[in-house]
């Protein structure tokens, strides 16, 4: 640890002091004349935008998975669970494998954007993205429904509905027929 | 006569209403009067699982959030007995560094504006911008960062963050030469600092003063040297002391600190070694019966969380030591029979947060 006495002025004297605020006023004027030349930082901000970094923590979204036409959350509420002030809550669609969500709300007026759901999920189904301009001047439009979070918006929801239906019909209509074998086999 | 300064006054930096009793032009008493913020926020961490408070202390010192994440993490991990793997604790160090830089340059801007020094709040808030926009590419946030964990930090620094960050480093040496011509050599600065709100070393040691408030009363005292945690103790750097305990004084530690705190950087990004940054852990995170406590040199001084367990998944209590709110008890001390005018130079040479304050 270094210590050390402050740099200290002498006591009062005109001409000194005089002096040493003509210098002052001199280094002042040399940091001015240096910053005169620098290239400008300031952006106006509504019509230029700095650009956002990959990792940025902004509005939500739910990923969309193009290969199997759904979303990859599946309602396994753990991000709900990571979450430390209750924003989210979701209605699951179906169980098993082809499990996923009808609904899935976020009430953004009470998140923190702490990243905790984010690393909470299993499936990379929540994310965030680049949008921060989540501002308003109702109470009711912090709440996002599944529509405003899916990637591809309402559309997205339509088709994850329908892909995770017409998947639960398929196995729903495969399991009887299986399990009426493995009772016939039995009684046999 | 008695006046109110605050709670709203921009000098106050946050809601901080001070009732002064006034002889003319002289300060007979001073109150402050806090809690204009309080939240309740160690009672709310003791409803929540213990992973689940580490977002909360974004808002207690919300100019350097990530020295809060890591008291609180260490604090847990303790607890806990989770070890933190070598890489995740260089990050840490990097990015608490970069957060005092962040922080003492709040408290320059703001102290020159409240010496009347405009000009250097425009430049060290350029300066403050290019550090968040580091902390931002790496935490992704740009105030409330919530990037320590349990067993480590959330994910490795980002492609090329440790070039971008010597680039910084570069520049800023050449910028604190520029804050020292417009401010320390600044003859007007130095006459409405020099010999004002003289905390002696006794009156510092007997409120409990810590940080740069101490050791510019002359108390060699810094968490980073005293109890090193992470790898302070493998940095090497000086700890400025002076023996004034004047506002000069409290000025020139932090702007030395603005120095080693480079000088640490540059170490910790050539010694940083690869490996994992986050130490597996069980889901539902129950460490076991016990009491802990951690220290964390914040900005403002010793920062220390309390937490006590029952082997249950909420910590049963928690309590924070946030270093503003000792140093501000020195306050009344400190502004009886000082001037008026020199109130807002001694109160900004504090460099109080109230969001600490209130908790």
């Amino acid at each position: 640890m270094s210590r050390q006495r402050a740099m200290r002025d002498t006591e009062y004297n005109p001409l000194v002091y005089f002096i040493d605020g003509l210098v002052t006023l001199f280094n002042g004027m040399v940091v001015t004349w240096r910053n005169l030349w620098r290239p400008k930082i300031t952006v106006r901000y509504p019509y230029q935008r700095r650009p956002v970094p990959p990792r940025y923590r902004g509005l939500f979204y739910l990923k969309w998975n193009e290969e199997k036409q759904r979303l990859n959350c599946v309602g396994c509420t753990l991000c709900a669970q990571a979450c430390p002030t209750d924003v989210i809550s979701m209605v699951k669609l179906g169980k098993g494998t082809h499990a996923g969500v009808s609904e899935f709300t976020m009430d953004l007026g009470r998140c923190m954007f702490c990243n905790l759901c984010v690393e909470a999920c299993p499936f990379d189904a929540i994310y965030m993205g680049p949008n921060y301009e989540l501002a308003s001047e109702r109470r009711d439009v912090s709440l996002f429904r599944i529509a405003d979070l899916a990637q591809g918006g309402e559309e997205a929801v339509r088709k994850n509905i329908e892909t995770i239906e017409r998947l639960l019909a398929e196995e729903e209509k495969a399991k009887p027929a299986h399990a009426a074998h493995a009772a016939g086999g039995q009684s046999e | 006569m008695v006046i109110n300064v605050g709670p709203q006054h921009p000098s106050t930096h946050g809601v901080l209403r001070l009732i002064l009793t006034l002889d003319g032009e002289q300060i007979l008493a001073c109150e402050p009067v806090i809690g204009y913020l309080h939240r309740g926020l160690e009672k709310m961490m003791e409803r929540r699982p213990y992973r689940h408070n580490i977002p909360f202390t974004d808002r207690l010192d919300y100019l350097a959030a990530l020295s809060n994440n890591l008291a609180i993490c260490q604090c847990i991990e303790r607890l806990g007995g989770v070890e933190v793997p070598e890489r995740a604790q260089y990050i840490r160090v990097l990015l608490m560094e970069l957060q005092r830089i962040a922080s003492h340059l709040v408290f320059l801007g703001t102290f020159g504006t409240d010496l009347g020094a405009t000009t250097m709040f425009l430049y060290a808030f350029r300066e403050r911008e290019m550090v968040l926009d580091l902390l931002e590419e790496c935490t992704g946030a740009r105030l409330t960062y919530n990037w320590v964990r349990v067993g480590g930090v959330p994910d490795d620094l980002p492609e090329g963050f440790g070039q971008k960050v010597l680039d910084f480093v570069k520049l800023f040496r050449q910028r604190i030469e520029e804050y020292d011509m417009l401010l320390t050599r600044n003859r007007i600065f130095r006459s409405r600092t020099q010999g004002i709100g003289v905390i002696p070393k006794e009156t510092a040691l007997a409120y409990g003063c810590s940080g740069p408030v101490a050791r510019a009363s002359g108390i060699p005292y810094d968490i980073r040297k005293v109890a090193p945690y992470e790898v302070y103790n493998r940095v090497e750097f000086d700890v400025p002391v002076f023996e004034d305990g004047d506002v000069w004084a409290r000025y020139l530690v932090r702007m030395e600190e603005l120095r080693q705190s480079l000088r640490i950087i540059e170490q910790v990004l050539r010694d940083m070694p690869d490996g994992p940054v986050q130490t597996k852990l069980p889901k539902i995170f129950k460490p076991p019966a016990g009491i802990a406590y951690s220290r964390v040199e914040s900005p403002r001084g010793e920062l220390s969380f309390m937490m006590v367990s029952d082997g249950g998944a909420n910590p049963v209590r928690v309590h924070i030591r946030a270093p503003s709110f000792v140093n501000l008890s020195v306050l009344p001390r400190l502004l009886e029979g000082a001037k008026v005018a020199d109130l807002v130079a001694i109160l900004g040479s504090i460099d109080v947060v109230l969001g600490e304050i209130d908790r």
